[in-house]
Order: structure tokens, then C-alpha cells, then sequence
């Protein structure tokens, strides 16, 4: 495997100044992680667990205040390099209200590769492609403000589609959005994973998208606390729920159930392995 | 007794206009007084014009909202007072702090409502009390508190106002696990103490779940279903065809009982679906003789 993004020893603090003393704060505190080329990536944490800042660092947003970040190589503190980075990870944001800049859906999908300076012929191939691969081609021509909360959000994500980045890193894009929207969102991260290798970073607070990913990072307090696989990590339920965080309702209930001495292996994830466990068990 | 009624209530967006659309169809229904009501429905489905038209943000194009039986917009002039006695919490509410102090934004309603200092302080004391602000953080400006601080002095501000309707329009947006139990736990306690009507409005399957008595299903500017929650809920296919879900633990003991087990319809909760569980498996282990 490829290494794609490489956080190497990072600390990020800032500076408060509160009445006459300066404080500072730290958010993120002697962090290592290595991001490999086209994994999907969930980043779990409490708020001010610091996993928004680390995601700011993941396109030079960000710049350590100790330590190194590379993106495909690329050292993020290189400031002639900020826009090879920019190219390379787009971020989404959790209201697309305010990733949306033009008034056809078409027109805001071709804004970031315009601003690139790609070719007119080539931009008009890009934003097809990239309203195709989030199911919103029909809807080319549409007012983005007349759209629901999950067309806009995937407008945004054609948008940065269309910039060809190798990455694409999602702040809880789904935190505003109904159940269908929320479903949507996540059908297009992970068809744009499996079908165009882009590597997915997915911050969230919902435990049944994180399930989704190949390896679930936890962090807190600026660190790092579980980082492995979904099952291996939602196994952790006590250290999660120590932490703020919660599990599916599926590995919660057998959880329990093994607590109270029912005897269970392995702990299911998602709804249909939990029914078929418990099948097996009254069986 | 019915603390809010509608009658034939129709609200248009833009009528007469080419961009006429129906946002709420002549609805018939009505609330108890001191229910938890939870409100869900798609984007667009109509939820959040309805709670506007219960407060007398928006007026009804056709029919009538009845508070206590009497017609929000008898008296046009008087409609500040409604606002007074229907609460609303906005989505991300925390926007709309812009006192100096967090003590001054929750006292902004009561001063309004031309209460004396001491019962306004009284009541903000009460509604940071609700909330679980400290009193340090009265004196603070609402900009250095923490995201989840702003949230809940938000809602002090509105609790601060002792509305009888209280209305929350998707309140744990964006707050991490345990601030969602946390805030629930506090507008739960709020309504066990106050014994007043809440209407939260939600995309949160599971929220809705562990708080509302009943819930109003919206759809395609109607009222799709309103009854109680485990009756709702017992609804899968119906309300993923409406773009809505039902909790994860709720899908999962419907499915065992569709595949035979003899499991009650409308489990809601992780608690609820383990008692019910070990019953059975002791059952199990005792007639099998194990």
C-alpha cells in the first residue's frame, strides 16, 4: 500500500489570550498517521476532539505548528506547493449552503476547475462526468437553491470531483440532511471510492456511516485513541462510550447481552449480521 | 384538553405567482396538552412551515391554528404575545446570540414580555438551571463559551420566556453523541418538571424515539400518520418510502418478529429490546432444561 497523506509528529496549538494572561491551547498534540492511497477513512471524536483540525491540515488549511504533513509527498509548509495540494484534496463542508457560489448547478460544478484554468472543452467533459458520478446530471441545469439538502450537498461534491482530486476529505457532510439525504451522500462516497479509487476521508458523529469505512480513526484530545477496522475497533464499546462516543444500536444490544452472560464471538455492526446472531441464539 | 388545534390549515408559498407550491394541506389535527409530539417528514415535507404557522411566524393561507381554543390570528396586532406563549428554537440557534453577556440573551424574551428585574432574574436563573449553564457563565459573552454552551443558552433563552408550547426545531444538530444525551436529558427533565406541550422536530430517528409520546409523520404537505411512537415506528416499509427510517435497534427485533419470533411490535430502545431478549432466552434455556 501507498502511503497518500502522512501526518508526521503534528501538534497544532493557538493562542487565547483570556483577561491578562496568554493561553494556549492544544489541539492536536504529537499526532502520527498515515492515510494509504484509496482507503475510506472515518475519523470519529468528540467536539473539540481536534478531528476538524487535523482534517484543515489534510489540504494546507492548516499548517502544523510542530511536526510535518505530506500529501503525496508534498510537504504541506511549502507555500509555492499550497495549490499542487489544493488540487490534489478537496474538502466538503457541512452545510452546502456555503459551498454553493452560482445559481445553475452547472455553473458551481465548473467553478473550481475554471479557477484551475482548465481548458473550456475539457471543464465541460469534467463537470459531465462529475454530475454523472453523483447522480445529478438531470439536474444540470436546476437553480441549486430549489434543490433538497441532499442534491445540494452532492452538487458540492461534484464540484470538488471536478477538480480530479486524489482525495476528498468530508467534514459530517450529512449532519444536515434528512435520512434519504443522509443515504445519498454516502452511496456516492462510497461508489466514488470502490468505482474511481479516490481516497475518502469521512468525519462523522453517526456510527452507522463510520461502519461503512475500511479502518475508523478515533481521536481525542488532539490524539489518537483506536485506529483498526470497524469491527476491531467498535468492539472498544467501554473505551468509546468512556470517551463521548457511541456504537451502532446493533453492537450496543449484544454488548449487553454478552454482559448479562449470553454467549457471543464476534460483535455485528450492522443490523442484519445482529439479526442473524440472535437468530443463532434462540434458536 | 387540546393546547394546539388545526382547522382545514393550508399554507402556500408564493400564491398566484408561477412558483405557487403548497407547503401545508389542509390539516386537521390536534395536540394534548403536555404532550412530547415528535415531528418528522423529508426536507420539503412540510414540517417546518407548520411549526412557523403554530407560532404565528407565517399565516395560514386557509383554516385556523386554535391555542387553547382560540384562534391565533383573532387579534392580528396581538400576535407578539403568541410568540411569548408558543416557544420556538430555531436550528443552530447559536447564531442568534448577540448580547454581551449570556445572562442579558436569556433575559431578552422576559424583558419583552415586560416581566419585573426580579421575576426576569428568576426565570434566567431557572432557564440556565435547565440547561445546566453554570452561573459563572452568566457574566461571560456567549462568544467564549464552547459550541455546546452557546446551544444550550440559546435554548435558555426561550425556556427563560415559560412558554407553554415549546417548540425545537432539530436541536441536536451537529452536537457529538453525548451532547445530543445530554441535551435531551435536559429538555426531558424540562418537560417532566414543567409538564408543558413539546414539539421537537427531528431527522434523528433514534432522538424522536427516546422522547415523543406520539409523533406527527409529514408528507408531501400532509399529515401521513400522527399517532403513538411504537405505533409509528412499527411502520418500516412505509416510512422509508417517505425518505425516513426508524431506529436501528426498531428494525432489527420488527425483523425477528417477521421472521416468527414471538417478539411485541415497536421496540424503541436498546433497554427495552434487551429486557425482552433475556426474557426469552431464559425462557429458552429453561425449557430446553439447560
Amino acid at each position: 500500500m501507498e502511503a497518500f497523506i502522512k501526518a508526521e509528529h503534528v501538534s497544532f496549538h493557538y493562542e487565547n489570550e483570556d483577561e491578562h494572561q496568554v493561553v494556549q491551547k492544544n489541539v492536536l498534540e504529537d499526532l502520527s498517521l498515515t492515510i494509504n492511497k484509496g482507503e475510506f477513512v472515518a475519523i470519529l471524536g468528540h467536539n473539540g476532539s481536534g478531528k476538524s483540525t487535523l482534517a484543515k491540515h489534510f489540504n494546507a488549511m492548516f499548517l502544523p505548528s510542530d511536526g510535518k504533513v505530506f500529501v503525496d509527498g508534498i510537504d504541506t509548509s511549502d507555500e509555492e506547493k499550497k495549490y499542487d495540494i489544493r488540487t490534489r484534496v478537496g474538502l466538503v463542508l457541512q452545510n452546502p449552503d456555503n459551498q454553493i457560489v452560482a445559481s445553475i448547478v452547472e455553473e458551481d460544478v465548473a467553478f473550481g476547475p475554471e479557477n484551475l484554468g482548465v481548458p473550456a472543452e475539457e471543464i465541460r467533459k469534467r463537470v459531465d462526468s462529475a454530475l454523472k458520478a453523483v447522480e445529478m446530471y438531470e439536474y444540470r441545469m436546476h437553480a441549486p437553491y430549489k434543490l433538497s439538502g441532499g442534491q445540494k450537498q452532492r452538487v458540492a461534491i461534484a464540484g470538488v470531483i471536478a477538480m480530479e482530486p486524489s482525495c476528498i476529505v468530508l467534514d459530517e457532510p450529512t449532519a444536515m440532511l434528512d435520512p434519504r439525504g443522509r443515504n445519498e451522500v454516502l452511496t456516492t462516497i462510497e461508489k466514488l471510492n470502490r468505482e474511481k479509487g479516490i481516497t475518502i476521508i469521512l468525519i462523522t458523529h453517526y456510527m452507522d456511516e463510520a461502519v461503512k469505512a475500511d479502518r475508523v480513526v478515533v481521536m481525542d484530545e488532539g490524539k489518537i485513541l483506536l485506529d483498526g477496522a470497524p469491527r476491531e475497533v467498535f468492539s472498544h464499546v467501554e473505551i468509546l462510550k468512556k470517551h463521548r462516543l457511541d456504537v451502532p444500536q446493533a453492537t450496543e444490544l449484544m454488548h449487553r447481552l454478552k454482559s448479562h452472560g449470553v454467549n457471543i464471538n464476534e460483535m455485528p455492526l450492522t443490523a442484519s449480521e445482529c439479526i442473524k446472531q440472535l437468530e443463532a441464539i434462540l434458536k | 384538553m387540546n393546547v394546539l388545534e388545526t382547522e382545514n390549515l393550508r399554507f402556500v408559498y408564493g400564491e398566484n405567482t408561477p412558483f405557487e407550491k403548497v407547503a401545508v394541506d389542509n390539516l386537521n389535527i390536534s395536540i394534548e396538552k403536555g404532550e412530547f409530539v415528535g415531528i418528522i417528514g423529508h426536507t420539503g415535507s412540510g414540517k417546518s412551515t407548520l411549526v412557523q404557522l403554530f407560532n404565528g411566524l407565517l399565516k395560514p393561507s386557509t383554516g385556523r391554528v386554535l391555542l387553547n381554543d382560540v384562534d391565533i390570528w383573532e387579534k392580528p396586532k396581538e400576535i407578539r404575545k403568541i410568540r411569548f406563549q408558543v416557544g420556538m428554537v430555531f436550528q443552530y440557534p447559536e447564531y442568534q446570540l448577540f448580547e454581551e453577556t449570556v445572562y442579558k440573551d436569556i433575559s431578552f424574551g422576559p424583558k419583552n414580555m415586560g416581566l419585573s428585574d426580579e421575576e426576569i432574574d428568576k426565570r434566567v436563573r431557572d432557564a440556565a438551571k435547565f440547561v445546566d449553564l453554570k452561573d459563572s457563565l452568566l457574566e461571560k459573552s456567549p462568544f467564549e463559551l464552547s459550541g455546546g454552551e452557546k446551544r444550550r443558552a440559546a435554548i435558555a433563552g426561550v425556556l427563560a420566556m415559560d412558554p407553554e408550547v415549546l417548540i425545537l426545531d432539530e436541536p441536536t444538530a451537529g452536537l457529538d453523541p453525548m451532547g445530543r444525551d445530554v441535551l435531551l436529558s435536559h429538555i426531558h427533565a424540562y418537560h417532566k418538571t414543567r409538564q408543558n406541550t413539546i414539539l421537537l422536530v427531528s431527522h434523528s430517528m433514534e432522538d424522536i424515539a427516546r422522547t415523543a409520546d406520539r409523533i406527527l409523520v409529514m408528507n408531501e404537505s400532509k399529515a401521513a400518520m400522527f399517532s403513538n411512537t411504537a405505533e409509528v415506528f412499527s411502520h418500516g416499509k412505509e416510512l422509508i418510502e417517505m425518505g425516513l427510517q426508524v431506529p436501528q435497534i426498531t428494525r432489527i427485533m420488527m425483523s425477528l418478529r417477521e421472521h416468527g419470533y414471538d417478539i411485541k411490535p415497536g421496540i424503541l430502545t436498546v433497554e427495552e429490546a434487551l429486557q425482552v431478549l433475556l426474557q426469552k432466552i431464559e425462557k429458552e434455556g429453561a425449557a430446553h432444561g439447560s
